[in-house]
Parts: structure tokens; sequence; C-alpha cells
């Protein structure tokens, strides 16, 4: 069970090692995929999977200013 | 030589650079600490156990996954493995997090391995075995993956057009420089690396693999890019652009440097690994 959760912690690593970076590409594949079997227009598609993806490396860099005063 | 095919030699070149130069790191410690036996002894069975798996994945992948389902494969590692990328060397640009200086990294590695009692030997020792061949794998199923999927990629889009389809071998030879480069700067410096300006090769590789993934993950999820291949430059330049405004947006909240002892200052080296 143990040798499994490292080879699990291990691939997670290898692939991702950041959960909201992997949310948000996975939520980026996600919508974009749903929105283009809705036949919705491709700008809109495009826009959604690009804001999803800058959302996460926002996001995940929001992350690391948690109790960090500005400085300057 | 087309255009992409160029902009597949020098993206597998820089990325595959990156993963060289961790890999280097490791094999010279285990080299220098224990010996070089033990060293080339670990990369050189990873680099048979790499052969075996890309001969093997590398021929399953071009023959049997249908290319759209590949695309978003590929779209979705390579922006991963580009976030992954971007965000460290946001963080390091901003002041957030320090920069990686190898060869700090290099002398506490072997500091470490010295308290722990490990000197040089002639014999095979498992562990610097073990330690090379650990680092060689990882790097270099990195470098296989990234060579695989870039040279796809192009492979797919030059046989559309009838083309002889030798992306991977572009690729391949994009990696193979990136090492030949890795080994000569190793051969010339000791202790690797600390010329090689690591930060500005991980942003930009870390954009370019985003763009290439947006790209990629994009076509096969049905998106028709604007003036198709000629977007991936529009994407070079809005990644580049957010990610310098979150350099911005970040470096306000960076910690004051404190101004170095005038012991540090004659020997930077020892006090950053003492830290």
């Amino acid at each position: 069970m143990n040798a499994i959760l490292r080879g699990l912690k291990a691939t997670y690593n290898f692939f991702a090692g950041d959960a909201i970076l992997l949310i948000a590409v996975a939520l980026a594949f996600l919508l974009a995929f749903a929105l283009e079997r809705a036949s919705m227009p491709n700008e809109l598609v495009a826009v959604v999977f690009v804001a999803c993806i800058v959302g996460g490396l926002v996001t995940t860099l929001a992350r690391e200013l948690r109790g960090r005063p500005r400085q300057r | 030589m087309t255009a992409q095919l160029w902009a597949v030699f020098i993206a597998a070149f820089l990325a595959s650079a990156v993963e060289f130069v961790e890999a280097f790191t490791i094999v010279l410690v285990v080299g220098v600490t224990i010996n070089w036996r033990s060293a080339l002894a670990g990369a050189l069975a990873a680099t048979g156990a790499l052969a075996v798996i890309v001969a093997i994945f590398g021929t399953a992948l071009v023959r049997f996954v249908p290319i759209d389902a590949l695309r978003i494969v590929v779209g979705v590692l390579l922006v991963l493995f580009g976030l992954k990328w971007l965000k460290k060397a946001i963080l390091r640009y901003a002041g957030l997090k320090a920069m990686h200086d190898e060869e700090a990294i290099y002398e506490e590695q072997i500091a470490e391995m010295r308290a722990r009692g490990e000197h040089h030997q002639t014999r095979v020792d498992p562990f610097g075995v073990a330690t090379s061949f650990k680092s060689v794998l990882l790097e270099g199923l990195e470098v296989a993956f990234i060579v695989i999927t870039f040279g796809l990629q192009a492979n797919n889009s030059q046989g559309a057009g009838g083309a002889q389809p030798n992306g991977i071998l572009i690729a391949a030879l994009g990696a193979f420089c990136a090492l030949l480069l890795v080994i000569g700067a190793g051969a010339l410096v000791r202790a690797p690396l600390q010329r090689v300006p690591e930060n500005a090769l991980k942003f930009t590789v870390g954009v370019m693999l985003t763009t290439f993934g947006t790209f990629w993950g994009g076509e096969g999820l049905g998106i028709e890019w604007w003036h198709e291949d000629l977007f991936l430059l529009v994407l070079v330049a809005f990644y580049l652009a957010v990610s310098l405004a979150l350099i911005a947006w970040l470096r306000p909240y960076a910690p004051p440097k404190v101004a170095p002892t005038p012991e540090e200052l004659d020997n930077p080296i020892a006090s950053e690994v003492t830290e």
C-alpha cells in the first residue's frame, strides 16, 4: 500500500506537483471540450480555454503571497 | 528545413538542455564524491533503460494513438510542465524564491555525502550507481517525452503536406546538441552550470511549453486557431506579456535584500551552503 501511495505521489509530482495548476488545466480542457461539443463559437471556446490556463497560473502565484506584507 | 522544424529543433534543444543540466549535476556529484565508475555505470544503465522504453512506447505512440487524442494528452502534459517551470521562474525573477544556484547545490551535496562518511573508492558503489541511475532515468524520460511529442507533432503537420516526416529526428538532434553542449560546458568548468543562466532558460522554456501545449491541446479539442501555425507567435507574445505583468505584480512583495557581510563577500558560495 505504501509503495502504491509513493508511486502515485511520485507520478503526481512528476507531472504536476501543484494542485491548483492541475485543477486549472483539467478545467480548461474539460470546459473547452464541453463548449466545443455544444457547438459554441470557436472564438469563445479559445478565449475560455486560454483564460482558464492563465487563471490557474495567477491563482497559484497569488497563493504564494499569502501572509506576505507588501514591502514597497 | 522548414520554419516549423526549426521551431521544433530550438524548443527540443532548450527544453532538453534544462533536463540534461539537472541530471549532469547529480552524475558529477556522484563521480567526484564516490567514484566515476559508479557514476558512469548508473548513467549508462539508465541510458540503456531509456533506449528500451523509447523503442517500445515511442513506436506504440506513433502507430496506435489517434492524432486528436494524442494532441490533447500532449497538450495537457506540456501545459502542466510549462506552467510548473514558468511559476518557479516568475517567483525567482520577482524575488520571492531564491535563484537556483547550481554550484551551491553541488557543494552542499558533496558536503552532505562527506558528512555521511562517503568518500572516493575504486569499487562500484550501489548508492552511487542508484543515485546516478535514478537522476539520469528521470531527466532522460523527460527529454524522451519532449523529443517524441515535439517530433510527432511536426511529423503530423508535415505528413498532411505530403513531405517526408522527420520531426522526431530533428527533435532528437536538438536534444543531442543540448547534451553535447551541457557535457562540453561541464568539462570546461569542474562544477557545472553556474554560468548557465538557468532561470532565464526555465522562463523561456516555460513560455514555449505552455504555448505549444495550449496550441496543440486546443487543436485536439477542435479549436481552429486564427492563421493556424502563425498563431503560435501570438500565443508566445501573450504568455510572455502575462508573465512579465505577473513579475511586476509580485515584485513589491519580495523581502528586502540584506547586505552581505565582509565574510560572505570574500566567499559567497561557502556562505550560501552553510545557510
